[in-house]
């Protein structure tokens, strides 16, 4: 047919705008923790290790939650797989002794390949019934740790994990995670912004705003529900891998589903869908508690109340949706927008 | 082009669509009117996929749509409009007609994330959308959200949106409904300029000026079934139609009313109800 559409008219492209602005604004966060982290005591650099961690969890979990707007509580899941994989790959458990690098790998396949295998069944499912059913499934995966005895050691969990070893560079002290997990974290809000702003991005959002319309348009909400489904737990494998070389030892009690809640939270207090608010809730949540501590007593009533009070504040979140990282490319970078 | 081959549809015992045959020709407007009920909408959600339907094919030249998944139907060339707007609302108006440009493959999407390729491609992409904005003359309002347009805006936004694939079969579901007489007059305008030699139009209304003003040819159905279908003159001689609702004066009003009060959504203009006298 005639096609007028493609006569051409290009789009308003910011060829006035700069780039350079922006990057090094983005640059400044990374490179910040470089120089000043090392410097921190063992505490709270530990609590900064811990922020990054979580940080990265909520940029996985935000592809699923935030641009697809699949509610998954069961996010921990993934988390355990990541570490189980490198308790029983690196340890005296089966006295296997995998490279770090190499179960990095392994661990987060795994978990993506979970969340595929849990993605085909619940995908068509929406609201509480996927939040139910991944709850479920992360339970599942918490409960299997407790009881494959013969395999995980059960409750007691699995002690004496290797050191982790990256290229001939040994990750023992809490200032060499801080490398790694400032590097991944690169990695990953590169990734999930690109994911964004590409055509899966796109495709996501209208799963999240009206799915009926979206597949009239010719999406395939499973597959593209699938795709993220995998790259959410991919990520959240990953983490688990760092998680369990870092503490050198996991057990089931640290995937329990408060975890998962504390992720979800993460995003939500943050900003849905927006990577900057992941690192501010990640931020918040885990520092929090730690500044309540001398409360031992009244501290998760001081925990719970603030979250209701950002809540209710700021109910789309600390940071909205649209500002993000591209937003701030374009505000920084001058040209029209 | 899309041709309805003894469809039928059943709701329980009521059959809202029953054996209907007709075929909607491309580079022509095709009209469907008919009474609240008579099952115009229930053809399109069918030929749309959103509904399956009891017996009988619905085609796009050979490919039976009624055997695909709905998203395959868009690839198959066939878009439409929604009674009720929907748009994706928190999502910039661009980026909603980016949506329905959105590579099928998921090799593609994967690769697409990774900026491993199709850098050009969604280029081009977004070149189409803005041309097919600027064509409507949404050109300005590109980054604006979608939610936050006027009315009568979001009513093209969803136009341009359904266009920008290039479908062989467009399917406007009430694209005037709540429109005031301005931006019926536009939307009319662009309407008539989509006509393409390829492209098979199908128009689902209730304000007859509109329809009698720009449809190539009508038909007309009644309780499930085509009473008539010919040109505007032809349909408006037809002793059959006149018989069946139209010559009954009471029941120009009926259809009137029931317009009015399934639109209870959108604006509907005062005093300008439907009237079978060409402007």
């Amino acid at each position: 047919m005639e096609n007028p559409a493609r006569r051409a008219s290009t789009p308003p492209t910011a060829a006035t705008r700069k780039l350079w602005p922006g990057a090094l604004a983005l640059l400044a966060v990374p490179v910040l923790l470089l120089i000043v982290g090392p410097h921190l005591p063992a505490y709270p650099l530990r609590i900064l290790d811990m922020i990054l961690l979580y940080a990265i969890l909520g940029l996985g979990l935000n592809i699923i939650v935030g641009y697809a707007g699949l509610l998954d509580l069961g996010y921990v899941a993934f988390y355990a797989i990541g570490a189980y994989s490198w308790a029983l790959l690196a340890s005296g458990q089966f006295d296997i002794h995998l490279p770090f690098a190499l179960v990095l790998l392994i661990g987060a396949s795994l978990a993506g390949i979970a969340g595929i295998l849990l993605g085909i069944p619940v995908l068509r499912l929406r609201g509480d019934y996927l939040a139910i059913v991944t709850l479920g499934f992360g339970e599942i995966i918490r409960v299997l740790m407790n009881n494959l005895d013969g395999v995980t050691n059960g409750p007691q969990g699995i002690a004496r994990i290797d050191e982790a070893h990256l290229f001939g560079w040994t990750l023992s002290t809490p200032d060499d995670f801080l490398y790694l997990l400032v590097a991944m974290l690169a990695v990953v809000f590169l990734f999930v912004w690109r994911i964004q702003e590409s055509a899966l991005g796109t495709a996501l959002s209208a799963v999240r705003e009206d799915q009926d319309a979206a597949r009239g348009c010719g999406i395939n909400t499973t597959r593209v529900k699938l795709v993220a489904f995998a790259f959410s737990a991919f990520i959240g494998g990953a983490c688990g891998v760092v998680f369990a070389a870092m503490q050198r030892f996991v057990s089931p009690e640290s995937f329990t589903f408060w975890e998962s809640l504390v992720i979800v939270l993460v995003i939500v207090v943050g900003g849905l869908g927006n990577p900057f608010g992941a690192l501010l809730g990640a931020t918040l949540l885990i520092l929090l508690p730690e500044l309540l501590r001398a409360y031992a007593d009244y501290r998760l009533l001081f925990y719970g109340m603030a979250l209701v009070i950002i809540i209710l504040a700021r109910p789309r979140g600390l940071i909205a949706r649209q500002f993000g990282p591209s937003w701030l490319m374009r505000r920084l970078g001058g040209g029209k927008c | 082009m899309l041709r309805f081959d003894h469809v039928t549809k059943r709701f329980g015992e009521l059959a809202a669509i029953d054996d209907v045959t007709f075929e909607v020709k491309p580079g022509i407007i095709t009209a469907v009117i008919g009474p609240n009920g008579a099952g115009k909408s229930t053809l399109v959600n069918m030929a749309a996929g959103s509904y399956g339907v009891t017996s009988g094919r619905i085609l796009i030249g050979d490919t039976e749509l009624q055997k695909l998944p709905k998203h395959r139907i868009a690839h198959a060339g066939l878009s439409r409009t929604y009674q009720n707007i929907r748009l994706f609302d928190g999502m910039s108006v661009v980026k909603n007609l980016e949506v329905a440009l959105v590579p099928p493959k998921a090799g593609s999407l994967i690769a697409n994330t990774f900026g491993l390729s199709g850098r050009a491609a969604a280029e081009e992409r977004r070149a189409r959308c803005h041309a097919v904005l600027e064509r409507l003359g949404l050109a300005a309002y590109a980054e604006r959200q979608a939610g936050s347009l006027a009315y009568g805006q979001q009513k093209l936004v969803e136009l341009a949106r359904a266009i920008v694939a290039e479908p062989r079969v467009l399917l406007l579901d009430e694209p005037a409904a709540g429109l005031n007489h301005g931006e019926t007059e536009q939307l009319k305008q662009h309407i008539l300029a989509l006509r393409a030699p390829g492209l098979a139009m199908v128009l689902i209304e209730h304000d007859m000026k509109l329809i009698m003003s720009i449809s190539d040819t009508i038909v007309v159905m009644n309780r499930g079934r085509v009473l008539a279908h010919g040109t505007a003159g032809e349909i408006r001689s037809n002793t059959e139609v006149q018989e069946a609702y139209l010559g009954q004066p009471g029941a120009i009003k009926d259809i009137e009313a029931a317009a009015r009060g399934r639109r209870n959504r959108v604006r509907i203009r005062e005093g300008e109800g439907l009237t079978w006298h060409q402007p």
